[in-house]
């Protein structure tokens, strides 16, 4: 069989081309379909699409292509949505984990003399973009979360949790509901890294992050504020719910058991607490009043939870 | 006034033009749809990349933007921005005639978004005499600015274009969406000597 010029051309894409006439028969496919398929054209001219591709979701590529035939337009078929339509092999099966070649496929109408006569069927290979672009989601993913974790304690660092508040604040002053903080200080902090040294504190502080975190609720956001300081965030709590949080948080820290050089290591922490009121417009409101009891624990003698002066009479 | 501008009659001839493409694209969706299909009458403008971002701003509630590239001969060409709010999209697999669960919500997007744009644009370039070709639609990530933010992202490709803002209604499956044609700069004065070329005609 002498081939036609742009038969030859054809031959040379790296793409596959496949024409159907409106039966679907297969009435020509490149040698991009030859290869990755691995059937001459001989071999299947003339037989349906179905029966070559049997993978092929019917009902789905008949609708597909009875719009190409009806609005006489073009239709696509991207990877992103459908990884593949033709169960093809590619061409880096040891570099990439997917099975199939991941494909751009577009439907075009083929005219003759204005009359719809057949449907052409690009099919690009984009094994290579699919895979990058998975790579850099999950690389984009991962930075993500770095970026709100905080590197010690593996907790929500100042500025998600700050973040985090904001949102909960808005939500709760226009919902009217309730919001309670909770602010915590290791107390003498700086001792334990003088006398023991900062790999003893840096210890301290990821213990204390562990035990907090397996200690609140789902809802509740719990992140280092700074140093020795940590704060949680309670939607739809109140103030004698708060207190509860708190005397438990309290009450796990002093019991923690550390060892250092088979020494053992007490800690203790003050717990400033506070719940969103009327006066508050600024989430950074609530912080300063948690502040404010958290000093207010620490000057009547540390290891005791404080609550905000304005909240007093509540209780 | 920039010379980009279109003179009065070439604006007349443009809202013409697309006034009979919408006639007959609507009759082809709504035996394709099987369902009447409406197409509000256009707003024609010309605006600079600065206030595009403005006029857009009222859509900052859109749920979902698909773009798709659009070229035909004489250096007509453009880009097609879909525009959907959440609600709107909700029937979109039964309007295009697929089971439920047969496509995901972003294929069926992306799926009426094309039909929508090609349809309307194969009609208007028969009116030219001119034949379009189209880049495969994309949905463009829905983040919190998304509209504001993609066309932001075009800036850097022109100062001035023109915008067709086209509205699709389809009752029956309270669906409903704006096509936005944005035909930059550089592809202005292509058009513009295609509608004198009309109007001589005429």
């Amino acid at each position: 069989m002498t081939l036609s010029f742009c038969e030859k051309v054809t031959n040379q894409l790296n793409s596959g081309v496949i024409v159907l006439d409106l039966d679907y028969r297969i009435v020509f496919w490149n040698n991009f379909l030859a290869i990755h398929a691995n059937k001459q054209f001989k071999d299947v001219c003339d037989l349906s699409v179905y029966d070559v591709f049997p993978e092929l979701p019917k009902r789905w590529f008949e609708r597909k292509l009875n719009g190409v035939k009806q609005l006489n337009s073009p239709s696509f078929c991207s990877w992103e949505q459908r990884h593949h339509l033709f169960e093809l092999p590619h061409t880096r099966p040891i570099t990439t984990d997917s099975h199939y070649m991941a494909q751009n496929v577009t439907f075009t109408p083929i005219e003759d003399k204005g009359q719809l006569t057949h449907i052409c069927i690009l099919i690009e290979d984009v094994t290579d973009v699919c895979h990058y672009q998975t790579m850099l989601r999950k690389t984009l993913d991962d930075l993500a979360m770095a970026n709100r974790i905080d590197g010690l304690t593996q907790v929500y660092n100042r500025k998600h949790w700050e973040e985090c508040l904001a949102q909960e604040f808005a939500r709760a002053r226009r919902y009217d509901a309730d919001l309670a903080l909770i602010m915590f200080d290791l107390d003498h902090f700086k001792r334990i890294n003088d006398n023991y040294g900062h790999q003893c504190g840096d210890m301290v502080l990821i213990e204390t992050a562990k035990v907090i975190e397996e200690l609140i609720r789902i809802s509740d956001t719990f992140g280092r504020y700074g140093g020795e300081e940590f704060a949680v965030i309670l939607p739809e709590t109140g103030i004698a719910g708060a207190l509860d949080v708190a005397e438990k948080i309290r009450q796990r820290i002093e019991d923690i058991a550390l060892l250092f050089n088979e020494e053992p290591i007490n800690v203790t922490t003050s717990i400033g607490v506070a719940t969103i009121g009327d006066d508050d417009f600024r989430y950074e409101d609530l912080i300063a009043h948690a502040d404010q009891a958290l000093y207010e624990a620490k000057a009547l003698g540390r290891n005791q939870v404080a609550v905000n002066k304005t909240l007093i009479a509540c209780v | 006034m920039s010379a980009f501008n279109l003179n009065e009659d070439q604006q007349d001839c443009l809202q013409e033009l697309i006034n009979v493409a919408m006639g007959q694209a609507s009759d082809q969706l709504a035996r394709y749809l099987d369902t009447f299909v409406d197409l509000r009458v256009p707003s024609i403008e010309q605006v600079d990349a600065s206030s595009l971002s403005i006029t857009l701003n009222d859509k900052t509630l859109a749920s979902a933007i698909v773009s798709q590239g659009f070229f035909g001969y004489e250096g007509i060409r453009g880009e097609a921005l879909l525009v959907y709010q959440s609600q709107d999209s909700l029937q979109i697999a039964d309007l295009l005639g697929y089971e439920p669960g047969e496509l995901s919500e972003e294929e069926q997007l992306i799926d009426i978004s094309s039909i929508l744009t090609t349809t309307f644009l194969n009609v208007f370039a028969s009116q030219i005499d001119n034949q379009m070709s189209y880049s495969a639609p994309r949905l463009l990530s829905a983040s919190q600015n998304p509209l504001v933010e993609h066309v932001e992202n075009l800036l850097f490709h022109w100062d001035l274009a023109l915008k067709v803002k086209i509205t699709y209604r389809v009752t029956d499956f309270s669906f409903n969406c704006d096509m936005i044609l944005l035909i930059p700069e550089s592809a202005i004065s292509n058009i513009k000597s295609v509608l004198d070329r009309i109007l001589e005609e005429f």
